[in-house]
């Protein structure tokens, strides 16, 4: 008895039925004319042209790859699907059929919920395809890792909202110059509204085409060492819901019954909340120290852990072990440093390894970005040379012969003068042997030219060099010219004494 | 007195006054904009946006509202069309560059000229190709690329063909060139055969 009087009548039952499928071929009706079907190929050749040849330029490397592609693809996809929208949204008075439709059975809400929705459609599985395509190349590329989702996440939900927007002045404003210009008013909106960013904690970086504190920009060395902050992303899939939510509650909201006035009501309100939420939650966010930024109120301490890899390690006399996301820099820096570790490879002194190391961010007075050299990990068990590579130091984009110049400027030296002890103190004849052993590593040159260590200025631990025509240079090019078993041989026995500044330049060989 | 008469109803037909009105808007929120402070990308970008969307105003009154009737029976749609748009994009050209007088208005007058009357061109044969309805696609896919190539000025590899001429400098003869070029292949697009009715498509206000 309760049973027959709780089930609903097959009568209803079938009208419900009968709607899904009448709003399923409405749907199907609406895709099949869709001026975004038109629209998509200007779209997909843009995402093409600037985002996907500009992200294959950089390193095969998630967080780049992702980070471009949220920035590139939100600003590729604002102009066509805005405009499609708004063209769909103003067909009814355009093409003068207002009052026709207005007599369907079909209520306003739904009747244009269906084109908005066949436009997000088009648009999201234009959208996919170019995701499929970059994430499919990258993933092929990379050497560790995979993709990052919330960065694609937020460029897709930049797509239901751009085409609410795009639809609601569709439909409020209908006229043929709607949808080039609603178009062109969400890219100025989008794309100039980094303009409004000033200081590491200001809420416009909710923007969706910002990836990451903003005067920072992308960089390798975020999101290889620690995981990936997704908090930044989470603000902006609120804010672009909440404006989906609100525009689609505007759409709604007239000439429908008293219910549906009252259900649009509340969701355009939610919504609001929902976007001015985000955007004050993202005006809390701090750049935290490994260059991302963290929201307190979204951010989850779980991914304040590094994340565990195993090394990547050349077949060098003294290994060099790196990120496996770095992976393919390991040939470039294996051959930069092979011919100074074969030398150093087991004398006093010389590192059992060399392990690159993660570098931390921080914000500087006026609004500048300091990046250093994270300390040596506590606990090492062997004694180790921490290396950085440049890229890691947001370096403009570099050759493998402009990046192994600038690893050999750098560590080589660094490398000598941890074993012979040289530096501004040192002996004359520790400044004769560095000099020499950086001749016979094939630098060419004794006098050393100090590099700018990484946090800028001049390595305090690097030696002047020697001068032609001193003692020194002529000890150094003596020393050099000895065989390298010889050389290596001589300073098996020295090392300590020449460490401990008791060999004068008349010992040298 | 009957030319006169026919050039106000093509306008009228053509939504020509609105987009006058478009095109004063553009002129004053790129006067306003101007007032502002901008960093080096946005003082770029800005004045090109403004253009842009003058300039699609501009391709916006290519529709046809009567569609083949129009085609079959309007003879002097081949002298109309080609006036009223050249003449639209006039004053596109004057009135923004009148917006920039008195304020640093990058790339200066040479620039609004080549820049208005080359996404006009790309809007016209968007038109000739796709219908008037959606010409705009072109012009405004046009401005996302022109855009990049300015950014790509601080982030090589830069973009330097003369055909995305935004970002080359308002002297270049190539960009130049290339603009004018296909101002004047849309000018005999839409002279010749105006924008493509769709058959089955029905009459759009």
């Amino acid at each position: 008895m309760t049973a027959m009087a709780t089930a609903p009548a097959p009568g209803r039952r079938l009208t419900a039925v009968a709607g899904a499928g009448a709003g399923l071929r409405l749907l199907w009706l609406e895709l099949r004319h869709n001026a975004m079907a038109w629209v998509l190929p200007v779209a997909i050749v843009l995402f093409w042209l600037l985002t996907y040849r500009r992200d294959m330029t950089t390193p095969p490397m998630w967080n780049l790859r992702a980070a471009g592609l949220q920035s590139g693809a939100v600003l590729d996809f604002a102009i066509p699907v805005t405009g499609a929208a708004a063209w769909m949204g103003s067909r009814e008075v355009r093409r003068r059929v207002a009052d026709q439709v207005a007599i369907t059975a079909w209520a306003r809400w739904a009747r244009l919920l269906v084109p908005w929705a066949a436009t997000t459609i088009w648009a999201m599985a234009g959208y996919l395809g170019c995701v499929a395509v970059l994430y499919g190349v990258t993933a092929h590329q990379a050497s560790w890792g995979g993709p990052l989702w919330w960065p694609a996440g937020v460029a897709a939900a930049s797509l239901p909202a751009f085409s609410a927007l795009g639809f609601v002045i569709g439909t409020f404003l209908p006229s043929r110059f709607t949808a080039p210009l609603a178009a062109i008013a969400a890219f100025f909106i989008v794309a100039l509204s980094t303009e409004l960013i000033h200081g590491g904690q200001s809420p416009w970086q909710v923007s969706p085409i910002v990836t990451g504190p903003w005067n920072l920009g992308p960089q390798a060395g975020v999101a290889t060492f620690y995981p990936f902050l997704p908090d930044l992303s989470i603000a902006q899939v609120m804010l672009l819901a909440g404006f989906t939510l609100a525009l689609l509650g505007v759409l709604t909201l007239p000439a429908s019954g008293r219910a549906a006035r009252t259900v649009a009501a509340g969701l355009t309100g939610a919504g609001l909340l929902a976007a001015g939420t985000a955007a004050g939650l993202t005006g809390t966010g701090t750049m935290d120290a490994h260059g991302m930024i963290k929201i307190p109120a979204l951010h989850d301490a779980a991914n304040d852990r590094p994340l565990q890899y195993t090394p990547v390690c050349s077949g060098t006399a003294i290994p060099v072990c790196l990120n496996p996301a770095y992976a393919g820099y390991l040939p470039v820096t294996a051959n930069a440093l092979a011919p100074m570790l074969s030398q150093l490879a087991g004398l006093p002194g010389a590192p059992a390894r060399i392990v690159q190391a993660s570098v931390s961010f921080q914000q500087d007075a006026h609004e500048g970005m300091i990046i250093r050299t994270d300390g040596p990990r506590s606990g090492s068990p062997q004694p180790v040379v921490y290396l950085v590579l440049p890229d890691q130091f947001g370096d403009p984009a570099m050759t493998s012969e402009q990046v192994a110049d600038q690893l050999v400027a750098v560590y080589d030296t660094r490398l000598v003068a941890r074993v012979t002890g040289d530096g501004p103190a040192a002996s004359p004849s520790q400044n004769a042997v560095a000099a020499a052993l950086l001749l016979a590593a094939g630098q060419g040159k004794l006098t050393t030219d100090q590099p700018p260590s990484p946090q800028g200025g001049i390595d305090p631990g690097q030696s002047p060099g020697v001068a032609p025509g001193t003692p020194e240079y002529a000890a150094a090019e003596r020393f050099a010219a000895l065989p390298e078993a010889a050389r290596r041989a001589w300073l098996l026995r020295h090392l300590s004494a020449l460490r401990a500044g008791q060999i004068s330049l008349a010992q040298l060989p | 007195m009957t030319g006169v008469r026919l050039v106000r109803l093509y306008a009228v037909c053509r939504r020509v006054p609105v987009a006058l009105i478009a095109i004063a808007a553009c002129t004053i929120g790129l006067r306003l904009a101007l007032l502002g402070h901008w960093d080096d990308y946005g003082a770029l970008q800005l004045p090109l946006i403004f253009e842009a969307a003058a300039a699609v105003s501009v391709v916006a009154t290519v529709s046809s509202p009567f569609g083949e009737q129009e085609r079959v029976a309007g003879g002097w749609l081949p002298f109309l069309r080609p006036a009223v748009t050249v003449a639209l994009t006039a004053a596109a050209i004057g009135l923004l560059a009148a917006a920039g007088t008195g304020e640093h208005l990058v790339g200066g007058i040479l620039d609004v000229l080549r820049n208005i009357a080359g996404i006009t061109g790309i809007g016209l044969l968007c038109a000739g190709a796709l219908g008037g309805g959606l010409a705009w696609t072109g012009p405004l896919g046009f401005l996302v690329a022109a855009v990049y190539a300015l950014y790509t000025q601080w982030h090589p590899p830069a973009l330097t063909t003369p055909w995305l001429w935004p970002a080359r400098p308002p002297h270049d003869v190539g960009g130049a060139l290339c603009a004018g070029l296909v101002f004047a292949c849309g000018v005999v697009v839409l002279t010749v055969r105006g924008a493509r009715d769709r058959a089955g498509d029905p009459a759009e206000t």
